[in-house]
């Protein structure tokens, strides 16, 4: 289920203030986990159109975030004196490109043969940006392109200091993210998708093109996963193969599941606790990534809903549910 | 004839399901086909919407062959169904099942029912506009979905056991509506295993036996053929 409510303006503006004052009484370490959040956020939402409003699991979602990072870093480094905007523009683009070639052989497929299709073509990429290192440099990966970019950010003396990334990166990200709320919560498109995971064969016995609706879901999925990256290569100037390799694809899954798939922004509180757990975590053990493992299991196995359902757990905020969310 | 099916041949896999079923539905009437479960009552719908694949045989929408063509395809046609099962979408409200139902990409003004005049067919409906789908009644679900498919403005509407589990409230309503369906010109075909449903509301009347259509003709020369109901439809 994913619920609809309507926030109020007032909790909206207070986030939004928010958002845009922190950095004034952040570190400046702080910032940059700040501006990782909001990268990771767009992406866990770019990824919770397939998982949580399709209801397909993909094991490939890195393949457009690399794509996006890698074509933003290309264009920023071989085509000099283009501006940051068409630089992040083809990034997106090559994300949702990427979206639509793949998606058209990934979305006619479901369950475990979605899953193994897209962890195959996520390799196949990583492969690709792997071995060709005439372009990509392989595993030494590349950096420095940001300095060629004819925008300079406001207030950076060189290439772009942390907080001026972090406006450009919210002033990005965060309408995107909005406007994807709106498209799948407030659009009769997005109760199509719901329609879709819940009863493909429903959908289309009232007349609704199944195939075309998961590839323009997948594709728009895989161009915000395009912009995410394309954010993430100028955030750190540099990218390298960890930018579309299977670590990102499972993160992303960690992210999205434990922040809630069944409401639009659980994946958001999902990269909040994966950046600032992580982060605190790591500070205390090298073997953090078991901390995280077991938090994984643990919310797999009794809290499936992620953060968003921890609240059901309390009875008094626990909505009431009469039937099983999805049809058979 | 609005609906005409000729010759329909459906296998699952091996085995054959359908053998050359062939039978009409015609605008403003109620056709009904009557058997006993697992005949081949559902399939014969599954296999009009494009849901089975058929393998031999024509569908004639108005003169038009939908046969082969993908199920949205031959829905968008101007078929309507409400399947057995009549589950609506779960999360979704009333309201928006509702324009669900509606023809992608078309306005709630240009079908031949706007969601008022639905409504206006299923009273119970109008107060729970709001209400997710999963907490309606059974009989408030099947509601849902007849009217659902309405807001298609179908041509042809296609019923499976439209009356099965409920009450007999619901079921005299419903059988009122499809009546004032069939008044604006729609053909209706529904399957039932209940042969005094057909008799309320059927014009014309198929028996199915094992795949097969073993009878066609009125409700009341069925009622007063004995032999044929002993052979096939009673338990």
């Amino acid at each position: 289920m994913i619920p609809r409510r309507v926030f109020s303006p007032a909790a909206v503006g207070i986030v939004l203030v928010g958002v845009g004052l922190a950095p004034s009484v952040m570190s400046t370490s702080q910032v940059y986990s700040g501006t990782e959040v909001v990268i990771l956020s767009l992406f866990a939402v770019s990824y919770n159109l397939l998982f949580g409003y399709l209801g397909l699991l993909s094991f490939g979602h890195s393949a457009y975030f690399g794509l996006g990072a890698y074509a933003t870093a290309l264009l920023l480094l071989h085509a000099p004196g283009v501006p940051l905007g068409p630089a992040i523009a083809g990034g997106t683009l090559a994300g949702a490109i990427g979206g639509v070639l793949i998606g058209n052989f990934c979305v006619r497929l479901s369950g475990p043969y979605f899953a193994m299709l897209t962890l195959a073509f996520g390799q196949l990429l990583f492969a690709v940006a792997w071995k060709w290192r005439a372009v990509t440099r392989g595993d030494d990966g590349f950096g420095g392109f940001l300095k060629h970019a004819s925008l300079a950010l406001p207030g950076t003396p060189e290439s772009g200091s942390q907080h001026s990334l972090y406006y450009l990166v919210v002033a990005l990200a965060v309408p995107v993210i909005a406007a994807t709320w709106a498209l799948m919560t407030k659009t009769p498109f997005g109760n199509v998708v719901v329609s879709i995971r819940q009863n493909e064969e429903r959908a289309v016995f009232l007349g609704y093109d199944v195939f075309a609706t998961k590839l323009i879901t997948y594709t728009i999925s895989a161009g915000l996963a395009g912009l995410a990256g394309s954010l993430s290569a100028i955030f750190h100037d540099f990218v390298s193969p960890s930018v579309i390799d299977l670590n990102l694809s499972t993160d992303v899954v960690l992210m999205t599941f434990i922040g809630g798939t069944t409401f639009f922004f659980g994946p958001v509180l999902g990269a909040v606790f994966f950046v600032y757990f992580g982060d605190f975590i790591s500070a205390l053990t090298d073997r953090w990534q078991v901390v995280m493992g077991l938090i994984f299991v643990f919310m797999v196995l009794y809290v499936p809903k992620g953060f968003i359902g921890l609240g059901r757990l309390i009875p008094s905020v626990r909505p009431r549910e009469t039937r099983p969310e999805t049809a058979p | 004839m609005t609906l005409e099916v000729q010759d329909l041949v459906t296998y699952y896999g091996k085995t054959q399901i359908l053998h050359n079923v062939s039978l009409a539905a015609d605008a403003g009437q109620v056709t009904c086909l009557l058997g006993r479960n697992g005949f081949g009552k559902s399939t014969t719908l599954k296999s009009i919407m494009g849901l089975v694949s058929t393998q031999a045989g024509g569908i004639r929408l108005k003169g038009r062959d939908v046969r082969g063509l993908p199920p949205y395809l031959i829905a968008r046609a101007g078929i309507g169904y409400v399947p057995q099962d009549r589950r609506i979408f779960p999360t979704l409200t009333v309201r928006e099942n509702l324009m669900m139902g509606m023809k992608p990409g078309s306005r709630p003004s240009e079908g031949r029912w706007s969601i008022e005049d639905v409504l206006a067919y299923f009273p119970p409906l109008e107060r729970r506009l709001t209400s997710k789908g999963r907490v309606l009644s059974g009989g408030e679900q099947q509601m849902l979905s007849v009217a659902r498919a309405l807001m298609g403005s179908p041509e042809v509407l296609l019923l499976d056991e439209p009356t099965e589990g409920l009450a007999p409230r619901i079921v005299e309503a419903l059988e009122g509506v499809i009546r004032e369906i069939t008044g604006h010109g729609v053909a209706v075909l529904f399957v039932e295993s209940k042969l005094s449903v057909a008799l309320r509301l059927a014009r014309r009347v198929y028996v199915i036996w094992k795949g097969q259509i073993v009878y066609e003709g009125s409700p009341g020369d069925l009622e007063r053929d004995r032999n044929i109901r002993q052979q096939y439809l009673e338990v």
